[in-house]
């Protein structure tokens, strides 16, 4: 077993790392728990645990500052949740090597997904009957603007589906998965990218709940992990998020993507070469 | 946004303040009530024994049948580092579902918006199915 005082400084640096790429620090912590000779399905566990903690945390200063959208965000729970479950399910049936090469590849289109989406790709569209039944609309103040932005999302009846994919990627590797559900939310039901990023981060905190019930009863939750883990990736993702926040140089992010790229690409290798 | 419209809330709107600020202290409590339980069991740990490894399992047992041993442990007068590890644990798992319950209650009497109120129970009593898996 690792022993705390390796683990502790090495989950500050995921949580850390995690943040200024724009990610959670699942992302990191599971590839390096699993270098550490960890079992990946123990890694996905705590991570998912930590996931609660990181997303939770930020979620409530974000909510506080009234930019989340509390109906799209519980309209869309309702899909995340259920495919958590299946998602934390099937990694239990199944043997390690196929969760290494979707964990690749899911980090891998994470990453491009990052790169390639740009604030200016929002725009609003006519609201369906079904988005609008939902009432699936709001305002938000926007600081940098000066004035308050008002949004009507739409698409409601596609995005819901996908929202399952994403819980079920979420249940399944210990992600939050986030990457993939602000993508849903800003090009499929076109909302603002404030309020998709922090509105995801809510329901990022209830999906991993509903995973981390799975890996409790599985038993695959260690004490001696999770004190650590959480412990580091909550301060590490803290510092990161305030020095993201005052960043204003593109390059130290792209050195930060950069490196999940290689966390990527090494946990697809190891996937494919199989004997983990 | 003019003056009118700033002062022109509507009593939906201004309970609809509030509850932001609920649903983000429940958030925010909570996370840090667990990492400082967290903390309090490797301090707690770390004196008594000079080590800050906890070497047992939660193997077997879920949400529901973990807080209730543990608090029967509590009861006892049993209180040790790894209990209020476990309680860490168990706080954090407790957050995000404490959420849900206060939107729930929020869009059932604050708003009396009986669809959302669906909704929120389906998330709701997922959520309890999935603490009470065996």
């Amino acid at each position: 077993m690792i022993s705390f005082q390796l683990l502790f400084p090495i989950s500050i640096l995921a949580g850390f790392v995690g943040a200024m790429a724009g990610m959670g620090g699942g992302v990191v912590i599971i590839p390096v728990l699993t270098l550490l000779g960890v079992d990946i399905k123990h890694a996905i566990a705590i991570s998912i645990l930590s996931v609660i903690a990181t997303s939770s945390g930020s979620a409530s200063a974000y909510v506080r500052d009234h930019i989340t959208n509390l109906k799209v965000g519980m309209f869309l729970e309702m899909f995340t949740i259920v495919g958590a479950l299946a998602g934390a399910k099937i990694t239990l049936a199944i043997s390690p090597r196929p969760l290494y090469i979707v964990f690749g590849l899911v980090l891998l289109s994470s990453w491009l997904a990052l790169l390639l989406t740009k604030n200016s790709m929002w725009h609003t569209g006519p609201q369906d009957a079904f988005t609008r039944w939902l009432e699936l609309e709001g305002s938000y103040p926007d600081q940098a603007l000066g004035e308050t932005v008002h949004y009507k999302a739409r698409r409601a009846y596609f995005g819901a589906p996908l929202m399952f994919g994403a819980g079920v990627i979420a249940g399944l590797l210990g992600i939050g998965a986030g990457a993939v559900k602000v993508l849903i939310h800003d090009l499929i039901m076109g909302l603002p990218p404030k309020v998709s990023t922090t509105t995801s981060n809510m329901i990022i905190g209830v999906t991993a709940l509903a995973g981390t019930s799975v890996y409790l009863v599985a038993g695959l939750i260690s004490p001696q992990l999770a004190a650590p883990v959480i412990l580091g990736i909550a301060t590490g993702a803290f510092l990161g998020t305030r020095m993201l926040v005052r960043m204003t140089n593109q390059a130290v992010r792209r050195f930060f993507l950069f490196i999940l790229m290689i966390l990527a690409v090494e946990m697809l290798i190891r996937g494919i070469r199989g004997g983990i | 946004m003019t003056e009118s419209g700033k002062t022109g809330a509507t009593g939906k709107q201004r309970l609809e303040f509030d509850m932001d600020l609920l649903v983000g202290y429940i958030l925010l409590i909570g996370v840090l009530l667990s990492l400082a339980l967290v903390l309090a069991a490797l301090i707690w740990k770390w004196m008594v024994t000079r080590t800050v490894e906890f070497d047992y399992t939660l193997s077997g047992m879920n949400f529901v049948q973990l807080l209730t041993s543990e608090l029967r442990l509590a009861a006892t007068g049993a209180l040790r580092p790894r209990l209020l590890l476990t309680l860490g644990i168990l706080m954090l798992m407790l957050t995000p579902f404490l959420r849900v319950f206060v939107s729930m209650v929020y869009f059932m009497f604050g708003l009396k918006n009986w669809k959302y109120t669906v909704f929120t129970a389906f998330v709701l009593v997922t959520l309890i199915y999935s603490l009470c898996l065996r």
